[in-house]
């Protein structure tokens, strides 16, 4: 950003004078304005620690002069003093390129130390900016008025193609997450659960070497056999399950010494007499098969 | 395997005489596996039993032929509407020489000696008869000639048919609270025995049909012992005791258990029963199922065996399911066991 700065030292006769050390003004730059431009003024004023600008002083947001608008004020707080950032908007309709002239304005200080009740004043001093004309001051003569309007400037079009594409892909998409979601939910009717599957998978976190992980796993196949029928199933069922489900027929020895070792286990208070009828590693081995068989069926 | 306890060798003799005792049976009721099977262990459990069936589906023949195996006195009475409870106990008539007698009834006839009474068509006596019945049943005792009366091996049998509702009455449920089991008995399903049984003359005479079981198999004065044996010999684990009383909430409150009967407000389908009283016998005869199949511990398969024999007629439905209980009830049981999980 090219600077144009004014620098001003002001030097006052008395206390105020001790407290602004220096007050600077800067605008990007100090010509070729147009019509309704707007122009950002930074003034910069260095302070003695401890005080700060009045909020009250500073000028309200309004006209400065027919041409002139101020639109926006604010301050912040910056290391050894305050900074001003003004924003005027100029009306003046040049005919040819002049400078013209913004009064200053003045802005009360106030002392923030404890204790501290000294005002005084810091000058932001008048500035100028160069303005010059949108167009020539005679125009070509034209017999419509309307050709003295000037056409807006041609923009190129946009191909629609890829954002189309690009819809329809994540259309797709969505109709595909919907359908996976409904599979899972099971709104179009039931999905055929995987009990054993289940059952072998939560076998793995169980520990064979004590009772009651020996317990827990018989449960998990009741439970999974449970689920397969949809009813509760003892050993006398077996037969009857093996008619409703003939995938699991290879299974039959198997799951007959799984009820036996259940019967054990549960009712009998035989746990080890289960253990030899159904050892642990053969559980294992029969609940991954069970799982195949139900994959298949 | 545990060394045998003395009272097992006892506990197998008996076992076979069982076994015996059911073929024979089976050698006059026909197709009846079932029933049979239920009669023994009401038998071995030491409860009464009532049948239900339709006419002419063998329930006399059955009871016939389970007094004449079992051995011990035996006295059978017909229910009228005019039977009145002092017909059980003695009858008056004029004797030969003209004079008025007093002789004892069917329950006093035979003394203390009775191991049998037979009660054919119970809901056509009235219930002042029920009344001496419940006291009969129940303390296997009868106040009569100023005196009480002990029948320590009775057994009471009793039949009705559920086709007609006129002139019967309706047993009150304290009454049917005391019958161990009712068991529904219903012509057989499988072609050839139907056929047997329309066609085979040997079915056609009951009274030669039942001559020919043999008398007296099992020594009906030794039956309570043994029933006692049973009882401490099979062992109820822990798992089996959670499992009953899981089994009797989910039937008296269906509705908590998740269960669901088409058609039906299970909140206020079962209105009460299921008594502490048919609890306990369920698993008396849970346990003889047991000991009758060679195991001296219980399985839930003895206790879904009996349970609608035992259970069924203590449910009591709010009235505006009760017309319908043929079907409720059964349907009900079934749900309670493929709902409530066994181990």
């Amino acid at each position: 950003m090219r600077v144009v700065a004014i620098l001003f030292l002001i030097l006052q006769a008395g206390v105020a004078a001790a407290q602004v050390r220096s007050v600077e003004l800067r605008v990007p730059r100090s010509f070729g304005y147009f019509l309704g431009d707007l122009l950002q003024v930074r003034a910069d004023i260095a302070l003695e620690p401890g005080f700060t600008v009045q909020r009250a002083s500073l000028p309200k947001p309004g006209p400065v002069t027919y041409w002139l608008d101020l639109r926006d004020v604010a301050v912040e707080r910056v290391s050894g003093g305050a900074r001003l950032r003004l924003t005027y908007q100029s009306f003046y309709a040049a005919l040819d390129a002049r400078r013209l002239d913004v009064p200053g304005f003045s802005v009360a200080l106030a002392d923030a130390n404890p204790g501290g009740a000294i005002t005084s004043q810091a000058e932001i001093p008048p500035w100028s900016f160069g303005v010059s004309p949108l167009r020539e001051i005679q125009p070509e003569k034209r017999d419509d008025p309307a050709d003295y309007l000037q056409p807006d400037g041609r923009v190129s079009r946009l191909d629609p193609e890829p954002a189309a594409t690009a819809a329809l892909v994540l259309v797709g998409l969505a109709l595909l997450a919907l359908g996976l979601l409904a599979y899972d939910r099971a709104w179009f009717g039931r999905r055929r659960g995987r009990p054993f599957a289940r059952a072998a998978q939560r076998l793995r976190r169980l520990a064979g070497t004590d009772e009651g992980g020996y317990q827990e796993a018989l449960r998990l196949i009741h439970r999974s056999l449970d689920e397969t029928d949809g009813r509760r199933l003892l050993a006398d069922d077996l037969p009857a399950f093996l008619d409703r489900h003939p995938a699991f027929r290879e299974e039959e020895e198997a799951l007959a010494r799984f009820f036996a070792a259940s019967r054990r286990a549960f009712f009998g208070r035989e746990a080890q007499a289960a253990r030899e009828i159904w050892p642990w590693p053969e559980m294992q081995a029969a609940l991954r098969r069970l799982a195949a068989a139900e994959r298949a069926a | 395997m545990n060394p045998p306890r003395p009272g097992d060798a006892m506990l197998t003799d008996w076992r076979d005489a069982a076994g015996r005792f059911e073929a024979e049976i089976a050698r006059a009721v026909v197709g009846q596996a079932r029933a049979i099977r239920l009669v023994t262990i009401a038998i071995f459990a030491r409860g009464h039993v009532m049948l239900e069936g339709d006419v002419g589906t063998g329930k006399t023949t059955l009871l016939r032929a389970v007094a004449r195996a079992l051995g011990g006195a035996y006295e059978r009475i017909e229910g009228t509407v005019d039977l009145m409870p002092t017909d059980l106990i003695y009858h008056t008539f004029l004797g030969a020489d003209g004079r008025p007698r007093v002789e004892p009834g069917p329950v006093l006839r035979q003394a203390e000696d009775l191991s049998v009474f037979f009660f054919n068509e119970i809901n056509r006596a009235r219930p002042q008869v029920h009344a001496l019945l419940l006291r009969l049943m129940a303390e296997r005792t009868v106040t009569a000639f100023e005196r009480e009366w002990r029948f320590p091996n009775l057994q009471v049998f009793a039949d009705r048919n559920r086709v007609e509702r006129e002139e019967t009455f309706e047993l009150p449920a304290a009454a049917r609270d005391r019958f161990l089991m009712e068991i529904g008995l219903e012509a057989p399903r499988d072609a050839e025995t139907r056929r047997a049984l329309a066609f085979d003359p040997r079915f056609h005479d009951t009274d030669r049909l039942i001559d020919e079981v043999a008398p007296a198999v099992l020594d009906h004065r030794g039956i309570g012992g043994i029933a006692n044996a049973i009882q401490h010999a099979v062992d109820a684990a822990p798992a089996i005791e959670a499992y009953v009383v899981a089994l009797w909430d989910a039937l008296l409150r269906p509705a908590e258990a998740g269960i669901r009967l088409p058609g039906i407000d299970m909140a206020h389908l079962v209105q009460g029963g299921a008594s502490p009283r048919g609890l306990a016998f369920l698993v008396r005869a849970a346990r003889v199922r047991a000991w009758l199949e060679g195991r001296d511990w219980l399985v839930p398969e003895d206790i879904r065996a009996l349970f609608p024999d035992v259970m069924a007629h203590r449910i009591f439905l709010e009235p505006v399911h009760e017309m319908r209980r043929a079907e409720i009830v059964p349907a009900l049981c079934r749900a309670v066991f493929d709902t409530v999980p066994a181990p």
